[in-house]
């Protein structure tokens, strides 16, 4: 019990040492910035009265970027503020562990303990993590699969960092990826693994099912993983058709023109596609908008659905067996 | 599938895994090397999109070019409906070969079927790309 007082009590005095310094460090960095707004006189408009909204210069530097890397107050305060609680917490666990002399075990091992006395994970991964894999599943041609898993992983990331820059109407497209490459920090960088690991992905899932095919373990009992399969290929080439056009530049736009064409000249249904894919006859803003949604809401909620059944399906069946 | 016990195996954990995380770190590496190589050289764009000026040499992405260029000597009504065809012929694969597999000369029947298409995709692409 005098352990237990004796970390909630240096816990304390850490934390309000942290406190008080920080303090005193935005005390001195916000004086004679905002002086308070004078009190109302008669016949004065209520609208000049409101002050300016108070805002904190640690945050408000990076909004006008007169601190353009990482190495910025703010930055500091969030290095130097977790060593600084690393450091009091270490102490303190130090002094318990040093006090009850018992064995020390990592903190990953307890959280995880704790977590799973209450919701037994281990019973129910047991079975998954105790399945032996034959030595013929480990192979290189079985990694294709989840190589493309894989890259559409990255592809998801790349892709959200990249709708926080992207604007999609013809007006500013094209601005807003030049701004991408030019202005924002590794946004070259991102754009070019989104547009490389997109050509991976159809590269390894054509790959994949190559593989599949060719090993003949699509048959039975195995037809609607196979299925899932092609719908999953098919989805990876629309999301390469539809993401190519929101760059907004001559390509993207005489591609995407060419491309709503051939699927307009399919016999019966082509007209009512072309009219649908370019939301009218020809392409316009709206054509924009309806790929946009289509690559960033529609094509990724089909493609996860997807991709769920089929490693469902998979780890239910497992890998077969070539001959 | 069979729990055959005289087979040769690793545990999944932590033996598979690991291999996996292996596998998933050095495909990790490239990515950011492709990101790297991207700082220096990076994607970049063509002239603005004009509606009214179409450029003499329209070229799709390189896995539309094999179906483009096959298009510029079939009737488009063929070129058109042929990969929603396939599409539908591959969806319906397995329930069209449903035997199984007696020998490995099936598999290499398989192989060659492959191959031949994957090389006149290739052929195709690469045509299209320097005509």
């Amino acid at each position: 019990m005098k352990t237990f007082y004796r970390t909630i009590l240096v816990a304390t005095l850490g934390l309000a040492l942290l406190l008080a310094s920080a303090a005193g460090v935005h005390a001195i960095t916000t004086a004679g910035q905002n002086p308070s707004p004078g009190s109302l006189e008669a016949g004065e408009p209520v609208l000049q009265t409101i002050p300016e909204p108070e805002k904190d210069t640690c945050i408000q530097c990076h909004v006008e970027e007169a601190f353009t890397n990482l190495w910025t107050p703010l930055g500091r305060w969030v290095l130097f503020g977790a060593a600084g609680v690393a450091l009091l917490f270490g102490i303190a666990r130090s002094a318990s562990v040093w006090r009850s002399r018992a064995e020390w075990v990592p903190i990953p091992t307890r959280i995880l303990a704790w977590i799973d006395e209450r919701y037994e994970l281990s019973q129910a991964l047991k079975p998954i993590l105790d399945k032996p894999v034959p030595d013929w599943q480990r192979r290189w041609w079985y990694c294709l699969g989840g190589l493309t898993f894989f890259l559409f992983i990255v592809q998801g990331i790349t892709g959200i960092m990249l709708a926080f820059y992207y604007k999609p109407t013809p007006a500013e497209a094209y601005a807003s990826i030049q701004f991408i490459e030019n202005e924002v920090l590794l946004g070259s960088a991102v754009r070019s693994i989104h547009h490389w690991c997109a050509n991976g992905m159809i590269v390894m899932a054509t790959a994949h099912m190559l593989r599949v095919f060719i090993m003949g373990v699509y048959k039975p009992p195995r037809e609607l993983n196979w299925v899932s399969g092609v719908m999953l290929l098919a989805m990876t080439l629309a999301f390469g058709f539809t993401g190519y056009l929101l760059p907004w530049d001559q390509r993207a736009y005489w591609a995407t023109t060419v491309g709503t064409e051939i699927a307009g000249s399919i016999p019966v249904i082509g007209e009512l596609a072309l009219v649908i894919l370019r939301a009218g006859w020809s392409i316009s803003s709206l054509t924009l908008s309806r790929f946009y949604a289509a690559h960033i809401l529609i094509l990724p909620i089909i493609t996860i659905v997807s991709m769920g059944l089929h490693f469902i399906m998979v780890r239910k069946q497992g890998i077969m067996k070539p001959l | 599938m069979t729990e055959n016990q005289t087979e040769k195996s690793v545990p999944f954990y932590p033996d598979h895994l690991v291999l996996e995380a292996k596998v998933a770190l050095g495909v990790g590496i490239l990515v950011i090397i492709v990101g790297l190589i991207g700082l220096f050289s990076p994607v970049g764009l063509g002239a603005p999109a004009d509606p009214m000026d179409t450029p003499a040499h329209i070229k799709p992405e390189w896995y539309f070019l094999s179906l483009y260029q096959l298009l510029r000597y079939i009737p488009e009504t063929i070129g058109a409906t042929l990969p929603v065809i396939l599409v539908l012929f591959l969806l319906v694969w397995p329930f069209l070969d449903k035997n199984p597999d007696t020998s490995k000369q099936n598999t290499r029947v398989r192989f060659w079927i492959s191959l031949v298409g994957m090389l006149i995709l290739i052929a195709l692409t690469i045509w299209g790309e320097v005509s």
